[in-house]
């Protein structure tokens, strides 16, 4: 049979990275076909060639066997490429309808869009692919899985035979990644072929018929999920042994690095969502905190850096009552922070990066100050970002280029550094690893042990449990704002953990 | 079918900047001929004498400053809320403001030495104009209001106030029943620099070239950036939205005062109603076209100025004042909508696309 794609000797270079070396792809026709590496391996590259986004500087692309070259996506659409995008591209305020439309527009006389085909048309596809949705809902009423499938429709409806899905399930939650595949094997079974990038291995073992890694720029295997387990693809991506979470020696020290005494946070309602919160983490111990998202835990982050009020109890940085104080304040006395959003709270996207390490330190040496405080220190900054860049491993051509031409757990590196560098006494780390790969993730892991052997005191807030259990000196589980359990991790494992998360089990009720 | 598409350069081409500039006239010139012949007049004549007028000599050229002058400050009062993402439409009457401020200190200062007298008028226009931004930014840093809409609204506020002072209080006793306010002092003039340049051309380059300094490569203007790209980013980086707000509104309306007291000062002869000329406005579109960067509009500014001191000159011609307007529009346009090219190319796409680019891209 003739593969639906052939990819043979794809490279490609950027100035100071080679970001494709020699890439060989193969896809057969009605697969799917995961493509898996570390962030940074080359994964988007090359799926923006196929794409139509980049230019190839060597290589050929079969589809079904003619060759291809792609100018423009458009060309890639016409020849039945679809991409899902993993950051959604549509409208909030037009309806299913519409967005699938958009761009494609059927019209009738006049040139008044033809609502009706294309209703009719949507329905046709839907039904051939086994993808429900109210074509007269708005998207912004819609839930994260159910704009994922608009996505999928909206590609569909260009006529895509082969669908590719830029790790979809980045955003979403467990339930849905699960209905996701059901849609993916849903059509596969109707004919289609798909390319599903992802780094998470349980997932891409689950639903792929052929895997292939990439590693730097290179492919390094095409195997069978059956043929593999979880750590023989890890070792793959990553190249060498694999690290796991864990902590070594206790070196608590006796002095109280941060204090929550009776922190409370109200909601817009006057709720408490934050509810009499009392913590004490020493130095040298790392708290984390559990618990499923949306009880408090964000909001009690909030309290500690101090964008969001308290409306009781107090808060003492060092020994000090910071419960009144600005941001900058907090951060200039040695609070550090590594946000959970780290591009919508962490980085400036489009500045360089020597101005993205200066973020939140602006007004602190080496950034600023000395002669002439008012003014920014560019040669202090460029070398401060370069110390970053070497302490912590980010790969970067240089330290000129916008942090959006770095991958996530790259641009993770950079945020860990740049909080790390201004030695805090206090570390506030919010789902550090959050979709970064296992390579990035075991850097991570290892900067806040070594901080922590240094004196650090870090609140850990995590959804990766096995990193909670791992790295915890001590849990506390946060459940509708409120403290319900502390917990030894030795002692404990994912599955019971999860027990008090949901509420199910507290200490006074042990299951 | 084929269609033409704008494509990204992977690069810019190097010193692309100045070519497109050039280029872009060169075509608004080519069919401003067309636009001229069409209307009856004789197209290098027209040219000439706009060039002459506006470019052609010190004279010429002093004019085209003391234009530029008003512009610049408004576009950069602009350009500063612009940089952290507000909208400043109320630079026209902080214009207006600054001018009243500046001539009520002309007023109450009648035998101060010149020197002293000036400067307090200039920095009496300077808190005329940011009082006007007081409002709109302590509404927008409080409690979100709009700026726009607050900002466009005290326009209509500082023109009546205007409008009363010289029908009423300040109005020339030896006017005759004209609303006109009494002449100022000369020593309330600022002192010219040559030709009719006066000494303004100074003080906007001064204060455009200084918000530039501070932009770029104060902690100050850094965080000012972090605020106007990531409202939330600026935030945990221990940025106060709020203050950074409530500065840079009221910054943008003393600047644009600034603009009313050196048109006060520097180029009537006493305050009128009249007296901005549309500058605020203006200033919108001149810090737009300089992309709201300090640099960019001081060039616009003496661009703007040029093309609308040559075209005021040729209306004396009996080019119509539509025609003359229709052209200026023409050469801005050309001039600063050619710089896409040096960033972006133009391709030729083979055969009609079922699906366009748009959403997909």
């Amino acid at each position: 049979m003739v593969p639906a794609i052939e990819l043979k000797g794809i490279t490609k270079r950027f100035p100071g990275v080679l970001a494709n070396d020699n890439v060989n792809l193969t896809v057969e026709e009605g697969e799917i076909h995961a493509v898996c590496g570390e962030n940074g391996a080359g994964k988007s590259t090359l799926m923006k060639i196929l794409y139509g986004m980049q230019p190839a500087d060597e290589g050929t692309m079969n589809l079904f066997g003619e060759p291809h070259t792609f100018n423009s996506p458009n060309e890639a659409i016409d020849a039945g490429i679809g991409m899902v995008h993993q950051h959604f591209m549509l409208a909030n305020q037009l309806t299913v309808l519409e967005n699938v439309i958009l761009g494609a527009e059927p019209t009738k006389q006049g040139g008044l869009i033809d609502f009706d085909t294309a209703s009719k048309h949507l329905e046709e596809v839907g039904k051939a692919y086994g993808l429900t949705v109210d074509p007269f809902d708005l998207v912004e009423s819609l839930e994260v899985g159910e704009r994922q499938r608009v996505e999928i429709i909206k590609v569909l409806f260009r006529g895509a035979k082969i669908l590719i899905f830029d790790e979809p399930t980045a955003v979403l939650v467990p339930q849905e990644v699960e209905e996701l595949f059901r849609n993916m094997r849903e059509l596969k079974a109707n004919g289609a072929t798909i390319i599903f990038i992802d780094h998470k291995l349980e997932e891409v073992l689950e639903i792929a018929d052929t895997i292939t890694v990439l590693r730097q720029g290179k492919t390094v295997a095409t195997v069978k999920p059956a043929d593999v387990s979880a750590t023989d693809l890890a070792e793959l991506m990553v190249g060498s042994e694999l690290p796991t979470p864990q902590i070594t020696d206790a070196k608590i020290s006796d002095t109280i690095g941060i204090t929550l005494d009776n922190v409370t946070v109200l909601d817009e309602d006057e709720r408490p969502i934050v509810d009499a919160v009392s913590l004490e983490i020493r130095q040298g111990e790392i708290l984390g905190i559990a618990g499923v998202e949306g009880n408090g835990q964000r909001e009690l982050v909030g309290a500690i850096l101090g964008t969001q009020k308290i409306s009781d109890g107090s808060i003492f940085l060092m020994g000090d009552d910071i419960s009144n104080k600005s941001v900058r304040s907090r951060r200039e006395n040695g609070l550090g922070y590594i946000p959970q959003d780290r591009q919508e709270e962490g980085l400036l996207l489009t500045a360089p990066l020597w101005e993205n390490a200066a973020l939140g330190h602006q007004t602190a040496k080496p950034f600023s100050g000395g002669w002439n405080q008012w003014f920014i220190d560019r040669e202090g900054s460029r070398s401060q970002t370069e110390r970053i860049r070497r302490e912590f491993d980010v790969r970067t051509p240089n330290v000129d280029v916008s942090a959006h031409a770095l991958s996530g757990g790259n641009q993770q590196k950079l945020i860990v550094g740049r909080e790390m560098v201004s030695e805090p006494s206090v570390l506030v780390a919010s789902h550090p690893t959050r979709g970064i790969d296992v390579g990035a993730q075991a850097s991570v892991w290892e900067q806040i042990r070594q901080a922590r052997s240094n004196g650090l005191a870090t609140l850990l807030i995590s959804a990766d449990l096995d990193e909670l259990i791992g790295l915890s000196d001590v849990i506390v589980v946060m459940f509708r704002g409120r403290i319900v359990a502390q917990l030894n991790p030795s002692e404990i494992t994912p599955r019971s953990l999860g027990a008090y998360m949901t509420g199910a089990t507290s200490e006074e009720n042990p299951a | 079918m084929s269609r033409l598409v704008l494509v990204r350069r992977e690069q810019a081409v190097s010193g692309g900047q100045p070519l497109a500039f050039l280029i872009g006239i060169v075509t608004a010139l080519l069919i401003g001929i067309l636009l001229l012949v069409i209307s009856g007049h004789d197209p290098m004549a027209v040219y000439e004498r706009m060039f002459d007028s506006s470019l052609g000599s010190p004279r010429s050229w002093s004019i085209t400053l003391n234009r530029a002058v008003p512009l610049g400050l408004a576009g950069l009062a602009v350009a500063v809320a612009g940089s952290m993402g507000l909208w400043n439409i109320g630079a026209e009457g902080q214009i207006l403001a600054g001018a009243i401020m500046a001539a009520w200190i002309a007023r109450i200062g009648e035998g101060w030495p010149s020197p002293i007298l000036i400067t307090i008028m200039l920095l009496a226009s300077i808190l005329g104009g940011a009082l006007l931004g007081l409002g709109p930014a302590v509404a927008k840093a409080q409690i979100g209001v709009n700026e726009i809409i607050t900002t466009l609204m005290l326009n209509e506020v500082a023109l009546r106030l205007l409008q009363w002072l010289i029908h009423g209080p300040w109005k020339d006793p030896e006017s005759r029943g004209f609303p006109l306010a009494p002449i100022l002092p000369d020593e309330a003039r600022l002192p010219d620099l040559f030709e009719r340049a006066h000494w303004g051309a100074v003080i906007a380059l001064i204060v455009i070239a200084l918000f530039g300094l501070v932009a770029s490569r104060t902690a100050w203007g850094y965080e000012l950036r972090v605020a106007g790209s990531s409202g939330e980013t600026a935030k945990y980086a221990g940025i106060s939205l709020k203050r950074k707000i409530m500065t840079v509104l009221v910054l943008s309306g003393g600047i644009a005062g600034l603009a009313g007291g050196i048109e006060l000062s520097g180029n009537a002869d006493r305050i009128v109603e009249g007296i901005s000329a549309g500058y605020g406005f203006a200033g919108i579109i001149v810090a737009a076209l300089a992309l709201m960067r300090p640099s960019g509009v001081a060039a616009v500014a003496l661009l703007f100025g040029a093309v609308q001191v040559g075209g005021l000159s040729i209306q004396t011609m009996g080019v119509s004042s539509s025609v003359s307007t229709i052209l200026q529009a023409l050469i801005l346009f050309g001039a600063i909508g050619a710089g896409v090219f040096s960033k972006y190319s133009i391709k030729r796409v083979g055969k009609e696309q079922k699906s366009n680019a748009g959403g997909m891209a």
